[in-house]
Order: structure tokens, then sequence, then C-alpha cells
């Protein structure tokens, strides 16, 4: 056995560095002055790195404005997402009444509409509200998919605290309230916290939602304007593209990082889809 | 919603919430749920009912300034039945879901046992650069790919002129031509759902007990029959789960077509997700576009109820 340990481990490696690839090469790029990038025999290296790209990403027209848009519009919906769903979750985790399945049935099973399935009707209806085209549309609009997850994540966290600590509580004398408040609250923090993490993974990374319902450059979000990244003169720009690319995927990486024990937990209920 | 039905408490003895033993019927949870209820009900099911509704009339471009559609009944219907890009886009989707599904599955299933067998240093990189592909947004790791198959400059024709094999590949247009279109949105797909399945099914793995595994060896079992027999019947329900999930996204998967082909070139790759959004917005066939959509939705309705139900029986021991 040990003497064949060479084998997986070169295998591993092998896979490493395929996978490891468009990522390596998203980030070499980005470091990339223009002439290294247009030659015909790739740079593997920067062989003089440059901030250029960057600085030609973040002094765009409108990088400013999509990322307050995308910073404002995720903070709300990531905020409601957690202040509605928490008591919810709290409901369908320590509660047994009539009705309890089929409210689960419906939360997951939102989970796997194909996104066109919410995308027109809510176009249809946001369009006879005046909602098209405003913060608050696109913020209900994630709201019709990061509600019902994030209920299903904290419903799981709820559901692992001991019932025997409630009991205390209550022989101590608080009440229903009180122990909501003063027990479990405290108790799910980490799973609060877990679970606005996938709340802000899911709409910082929507495009399609913001794509169809924003009307003008000054109001899309981030992944928006950074599909339509290009240089109105010399084309598409990719060493802008890939700098561009890796400032936006910095805040998910660093993010997944942070909440990876849980991320199989959190993408059973659809958190993050592929 | 059944979310007004009252909440009637019951005091079934399996019932794990404290309150169960109340005198008195308990409305906290009725408080409970009436937010997220009544948000639930106008962004998620409000919208889902519109959709059916909006796909019986001819709801269009016209309707969006004037307002005014009426009621066609299933004429929608009837034409995309009868329409061949309906048929195409159905076969498209099915196939390239297979495909995609078939290429994630094995290649994660090759990966959680790979994981398994290595080192710990070994182990912790791989577990690294699999949540790395894992956690790029897909709009990102889309422009990637667009990038790493620029015909001119992408490296990936580069290396595949250097190999000699295929001639000079420099500037072989991958979103130009629909086989070559398929193969790297399907890199693009694979790359981004192996993580998931390898690291779902090597916490699974990690759990089947060694003896059995040990008792093969002895018996003198190769590492493969190992694997056939004893692993996979320990992993067959956690495969079954993650297979249904892959083939939920993969079957939705939209933003990376659109992204690296358009659906292009000549609707060659335009799935039913594409296709959908191609009549409800471009043409602005809204009615019509929900019509696919309730279509779409439908064709996958027994899998998804299937995945559900086995959701909620393991949440229920929980």
């Amino acid at each position: 056995m040990r003497r064949r340990s060479w084998i997986p481990n070169t295998l591993a490696a092998v896979f490493c560095l395929v996978w490891v690839f468009p990522v390596y090469w998203m980030i070499n790029s980005a470091f990339k002055p223009r002439p290294e990038l247009l030659s015909t025999t790739p740079h593997f290296l920067p062989t003089s790195p440059t901030l250029d790209n960057f600085v030609t990403a973040v002094t765009q027209d409108n990088f400013l404005i999509n990322l307050r848009n995308s910073v404002m519009v995720v903070a709300a919906t990531v905020v409601l997402a957690i202040v509605v769903g928490i008591f919810a979750a709290a409901a369908l985790s320590r509660f047994r009444f009539s009705g309890r399945r089929i409210i689960m049935v419906v939360i997951l099973a939102v989970q796997m509409l194909p996104g066109t399935a919410l995308l027109i009707p809510m176009f249809a209806l946001f369009n006879s509200a005046n909602l098209l085209g405003t913060y608050y549309g696109l913020i209900l609009a994630y709201l019709a998919t990061t509600l019902p997850f994030s209920i299903w994540v904290m419903r799981g966290f709820f559901i692992a605290i001991p019932v025997e600590i409630e009991e205390a509580a209550r022989c101590d004398g608080a009440g229903t309230w009180r122990i909501l408040f003063s027990v479990l609250f405290p108790l799910v923090a980490p799973g609060v916290i877990a679970t606005s993490i996938f709340a802000f993974i899911a709409a910082w990374n929507d495009y399609l939602v913001a794509y169809t319902f924003m009307q003008d450059q000054s109001h899309y979000t981030l992944p928006v304007w950074l599909a339509s990244f290009t240089n109105p003169v010399t084309g598409t720009d990719y060493g802008g593209q890939m700098a561009a690319s890796v400032l936006f995927s910095l805040p998910v990486v660093v993010f997944f990082l942070i909440v990876q024990r849980n991320l199989v937990a959190g993408m059973s209920a659809g958190a993050v889809k592929g | 919603m059944t979310v007004q039905s009252p909440p009637a408490l019951t005091s079934k003895s399996d019932a794990p919430a404290p309150r169960a033993r109340g005198r008195r019927p308990d409305f906290t949870p009725l408080w409970l749920l009436t937010p997220a209820a009544l948000v639930i009900l106008v962004v998620t099911i409000a919208p889902i009912l519109y959709l059916v509704y909006t796909s019986f009339t001819d709801y269009s471009q016209r309707t969006l300034f004037t307002g005014e559609f009426s009621y066609t009944g299933i004429d929608q219907y009837t034409t995309l039945l009868s329409s061949s890009d309906f048929w195409k886009s159905l076969l498209r989707t099915v196939l390239f879901t297979a495909a995609m599904v078939a290429g994630s599955m094995v290649i994660g299933m090759g990966v959680s046992h790979l994981l398994t067998r290595l080192g710990k240093v070994m182990r912790l990189t791989t577990t690294i650069v699999l949540i790395l592909a894992w956690a790029m947004p897909n709009v990102a790791s889309s422009l990637v790919w667009n990038w790493l198959f620029q015909p001119g400059y992408g490296v990936v024709n580069w290396a595949l002129a250097q190999l000699r094999i295929f001639g000079d590949t420099t500037s072989l247009n991958w979103a130009g031509d629909p086989a070559h279109a398929y193969a790297a949105i399907w890199m693009l797909v694979v790359w981004q759902a192996v993580p998931f399945i390898a690291l779902t099914l090597n916490a699974a793995e990690q759990q089947v007990p060694t003896e059995y595994q040990e008792a093969a060896r002895l018996d003198g079992a190769s590492e493969f029959t190992v694997y056939r027999v004893i692993t996979l019947n320990f992993l067959r329900p956690t495969l079954l789960l993650v297979t249904i999930l892959s083939v939920i996204w993969d079957y939705n998967v939209f933003n990376q077509i659109w992204l690296f082909s358009g659906g292009g070139p000549d609707d060659a790759t335009s799935t039913l997700g594409i296709f959908t959004y191609k009549t409800a917005f471009i043409g602005f066939h809204i009615g019509q576009g929900a019509a696919i959509s309730v279509v779409t939705t439908l064709l996958l309705l027994g899998l998804t109820a299937f995945y559900i139900r086995n959701l909620l029986k393991s949440g229920e021991d929980l």
C-alpha cells in the first residue's frame, strides 16, 4: 500500500493543476500589461507586472455607482431575509402545527424552479406596479429566492439546539417570547452569520434579474457591469475584465472560506447554484 | 397559502417541541410565520400563479405599454407544442444535461475517492483548489472562459496548437461552432459542479465503516472491488441525492451558456432556458415565454418532488 501512494498523489497533483488553472489564469492575466496579454505565446507569469488593469477597472464609468447599487441591494436583501426569516425558521423548527409540512415543501420547491419561472411574471407584475428598474423591485426579486432558502438553512441551526435548554428556561419561568429572544436567538447567532453569507453570495452573484430588470447602466449591479465590461475603442479589454473579475470574486471567495464547513448543508437547500 | 390555517397544536407524542404539552392552543407559530408568509405570498406564490395565468393569455410587448391583453385559452401551448424550436431546445437541454451530469458525477466520484487516499498536505491542497473553483461567481468564471478560449490569444488554443495533433488551432473560434461551444460550456459547468459533488461524497465516504473494507481486503478483494461492492453501496443514498440535485441545476443552467455563446451559433446552444429568455425578453412574447417556462417546470416536477420528499424525510429525523 505505502509503496503505491505516489499514484493518488500524482493524480491529485494533476487534478489540482487543471482545476486551479482558470483561477490562476484570471489572476495572472489581471496583472499583465496589454502587450503581454495579446502575445501569440502566452506568458505564464507576468514579466512586467502592472496594476494598470485594476486602475482601468475601478476608474471605469459606473464602477463606483454599480458597486454602491450592489452593496445597497444585497445588504437590504440579506437584512430582510434574516429578520423576516428567523421567526419563520423558529416556528418551523420548535413548533408542530398543521400545515407545517406544506410550508416546507413550498420553501424547498422555490429553490428548484428555473430562473425564468419567477423572472417572467415578476417582470410583468413589476411593469404594472412601476417597480421595473427600481432597487425596491430588485430587492423583492432577490427576496423571492433568498428568503425561503434562509428560512430552510436557519431552521437547520435551530433544530441543532437541544430542547432541554428551552425546557430549563421554561422551568425558570421564561415565556415563549422571552425564550425566543434571550435563549434561542443568541444560540443560533453563528447560524445566522452563515445564513447571511449564503444570502449575500446568492444576491451578489445574480446577473439575470438585474440584467433584465434594470434598464440603464447607472442602475446596474456589479455582475451586469462585469459582463458588459468592454472598451468602446479597443473592443474587449481582457486585462481589465480579468482584473474586474478578481475584484468581483474576491469577497465571495473570502466568504466561502469562512462558511466552508456549512457549505454542503447550504448547497443542498439550493443556496449557491452552479 | 396554508399558513393561514390555524396552527392547532397537535399533541402527538413524537412532537419534539416542549410547547406541544400546552393546554390551550398556542398561536405563537402563527405570529412567527406571518411576516415571512406575507413576503413569500407576495414575491413567490403570487408570481408563480401569475406565470400560469399569463401562459393562457396573449401578453406581449404591447401589453407592457397599454396593459391590455386577452385570454386565449391553450393557444400558447398548442403553438409551443407545434414549434420545432421548442422540441429542438428540449432535446438539446436533455442531452446536454445528461452530458454535464455524467461528466461531473464521474469526476466528482473519482476526486471524492482520491481524497480518501491522500496525505494531509495534498488533501488540504486539493480541498482548497475545489473551494476556489466552487466559489467563483459564474459570471466571472464565464468571462474567464471567454478569455481562456479566446481565438487568437487564448491559452487553450495555444496549448492545443503545441500538441500538433489538430494543426494550427490558434484562431479557433469556440463560440462559433456548435460542437466546440458545447465542449467549452460543458467544461465550464463541470469545472464548477465537481467541487460540491466531490466534497459531499467525500463527507459520506468518510462515514463508511472501515471494518468492511478491511475484511474484504483480507479476503483478497482488489481495491476496485472494495470500492465497487462496499464503498459504493454505502454511498448510494448520497449519490442519489447529489445526482438529482445535479440534474436540477444543470437543467437550469443559464448564465454560462448566455455569456459564453449567447445560445449561438444560430441557436445551436439554445437550451430551454435560453429559448424561454429570448422568447420572453427579446421577442417580448411574454405569454409564450410563460408557457415555455410552465412546461419547463412541469418536466422537472417529478424529480423535484422526489428530491423534496427525500430532503424532508431526512430532515424529520433531526
